[in-house]
């Protein structure tokens, strides 16, 4: 789906992205991680075309995106910018997804029906202004547009950012159930709060370079790798990896509390409420 | 100390009130944390605290809001600037200068502080904040956190009592955000600074604010010290937030039946709580 081959890429004089290879495979929900700096928006236009590489190969669905026209790819890669303000344009939620749909479709019923369909999932009011939406309206706007030209491969770049934790929400369960759909998603992400409960494999980038590259609950136990990356762990893995011995596979609230519970000694445990039928 | 009585206000041309009888007092040198829902009305309660609101937003006002008992309906917000600073959201709207000691000295200046005393003002601020190696860059050139930081050393220069900061890391990875944190703590200990965040990374609040006050379509909900606020976590996600995932933990551990003598909210207090269930 996505294949990256020592890809390097350089802003002015100074290199972001530093011989970059890594496979994507359909249905893939990858997230990539890293400091502010560390090459993580680089590496995502990167994905999309928008940004072609200095050297090595960006293969999407086994188009290069040296070779292929960013309008082409467009209709195969959808991208959601950081600040959902970038990327809307019009007055009206309908026009602001009738616009990209207009971009990559001919046929107007199709328009027509697929804009009905994607307004229909999301809930919106067709004659609302997008200006005038809240910042977590206007990000799920700018994600129904994206997804309205229904892409194979979504590239989201932190799609959290500014939001509120039940907009968060929202937006992170849309995106899931797109994934399982099918759809390959690929997120920059900030928060691994988010990423432990959404990503099954992360990426870790380190001044321009992939120090890691494995499943998420690997990762998030990898300290050294992290420390390296400038991240910290989720709380619970944090919490987990300082307990040590036994709290090896333990990444949830729940998991922990279950565990915990297991050791606790007797004199902790109270009489338990428990339901009744 | 600032005492909002009674605060009410609505936007001219809007047809709810933003903010809904607020009462709210702060004592000099808290560090409080704000958190809500976007829509809340925290924006529009920062603005409320240094005059913004009402005299740059026209609008029904009610109430009253006083800074060392003078209310800031009857000064202008560039005459309280001098006690009540401010970090907007948008670091670039509030950036006018191209070079970093531009931006510091034009609020020095402007409030025409002493020409011998603007020297050790100007870099006082930048070591406060870590960055006295920027202080001849390009502000463009910078990165967020950068920014940011230059930001609150423009306003630190000028030595208000009260910081108001509004998600001054939505643009800060968590290591940074970690780094502006522990800056805004030291501001607090060792200058008195009075610190007032409107915050949307609950785990930042609960490791640094003292006091929490949560915000829900223009009221406030919940006002107490951070633990006591944590602690109300049915209510808290009722108004669409997280807890600290330990806080959830420690909850749910006494849901469970364990016999807990209160929450805990860090990791370290987490450690120290796991270690005696397991151990003692």
């Amino acid at each position: 789906m996505i294949d990256l081959k020592n890809v390097c890429f350089t802003y002015q004089k100074e290199s972001t992205v530093k011989d970059i290879s890594f496979h994507i495979g359909k249905g893939e929900f990858v997230a990539i991680i890293g400091s502010n700096g560390a090459g993580k928006t680089t590496l995502s236009k990167l994905l999309n075309g928008i940004l072609k590489p200095c050297s090595g190969t960006v293969s999407i669905m086994g188009m290069d995106t040296k070779k292929t026209k960013t309008s082409i790819l467009a209709r195969h890669i959808g991208f959601l910018f950081q600040n959902p303000d970038r990327q809307i344009c019009k007055n009206t939620v309908a026009d602001e997804i009738r616009f990209g749909l207009e971009q990559i479709l001919k046929d107007k019923s199709l328009i027509q029906q697929r804009l009905d369909n994607v307004i229909a999932y999301f809930g919106f009011d067709p004659a609302a202004n997008p200006f005038r939406l809240s910042r977590g309206e206007r990000q799920k706007l700018a994600l129904a547009s994206v997804i309205a030209a229904e892409p194979e491969v979504l590239v989201l770049d932190e799609p959290t950012t500014g939001l509120d934790y039940s907009e968060c929400m929202q937006i992170m369960n849309i995106i899931r159930q797109l994934n399982e759909k099918g759809i390959t998603v690929v997120m920059v992400c900030h928060d691994m709060e988010v990423v432990l409960d959404f990503a099954r494999r992360v990426l870790v980038l380190s001044e321009g370079r992939l120090i890691a590259d494995g499943e998420t609950r690997e990762i998030f136990r990898q300290e050294e790798v992290l420390r390296r990356a400038s991240i910290l762990p989720p709380q619970i893995t944090q919490l987990a990896l300082r307990l040590g011995e036994g709290f090896e596979q333990v990444f949830t609230v729940e998991e922990m509390a279950r565990n915990l519970l297991a050791r606790t000694r007797p004199q902790y445990i109270g009489t338990v409420r428990r339901e009744t039928a | 100390m600032i005492t909002i009585d009674g605060l009410t206000f609505q936007y001219k041309n809007s047809t709810q009130n933003a903010l809904q009888d607020i009462h709210l007092t702060i004592e000099d040198g808290d560090f409080l944390g704000i958190i809500g829902e976007s829509g809340a009305g925290k924006t529009t309660l920062i603005r409320a605290l240094n005059g913004i609101i009402p005299h740059h937003f026209p609008g029904d006002y009610y109430g009253s809001v006083k800074i060392d008992g003078q209310d800031t309906f009857d000064v202008t917000p560039s005459a309280l600037s001098l006690k009540v600073g401010t970090v907007f959201q948008d670091i670039d709207s509030q950036m006018i200068s191209s070079v970093v000691e531009d931006e510091i000295l034009f609020g020095l200046e402007n409030f025409s502080i002493p020409r011998e005393e603007i020297e050790s003002r100007l870099s006082g601020a930048l070591e406060a904040v870590g960055i006295p190696q920027l202080r001849y860059r390009n502000i463009a050139h910078l990165s967020g956190g950068q920014k940011q930081k230059v930001a609150i050393a423009a306003i630190i220069a000028l030595r208000p009592k009260i910081l108001l900061l509004d998600e001054p890391t939505s643009e800060l990875d968590p290591q940074s955000s970690l780094v502006f944190f522990r800056l805004l703590k030291e501001l607090n200990e060792s200058y008195g600074m009075t610190v007032i965040v409107v915050e949307q990374k609950i785990m930042l609040l609960s490791e640094f604010a003292r006091k929490l006050v949560v915000m829900k379509n223009g009221r406030i909900i919940q006002n107490g010290a951070v633990r006591e606020v944590l602690q109300k976590t049915a209510e808290l996600r009722n108004s669409g937030i997280n807890c600290p995932r330990v806080v959830t933990l420690a909850n749910r551990l006494m849901e469970l039946g364990v016999q807990l003598e209160g929450i805990c909210v860090t990791v370290d207090e987490a450690e120290t709580m796991a270690r005696r269930l397991m151990y003692d």
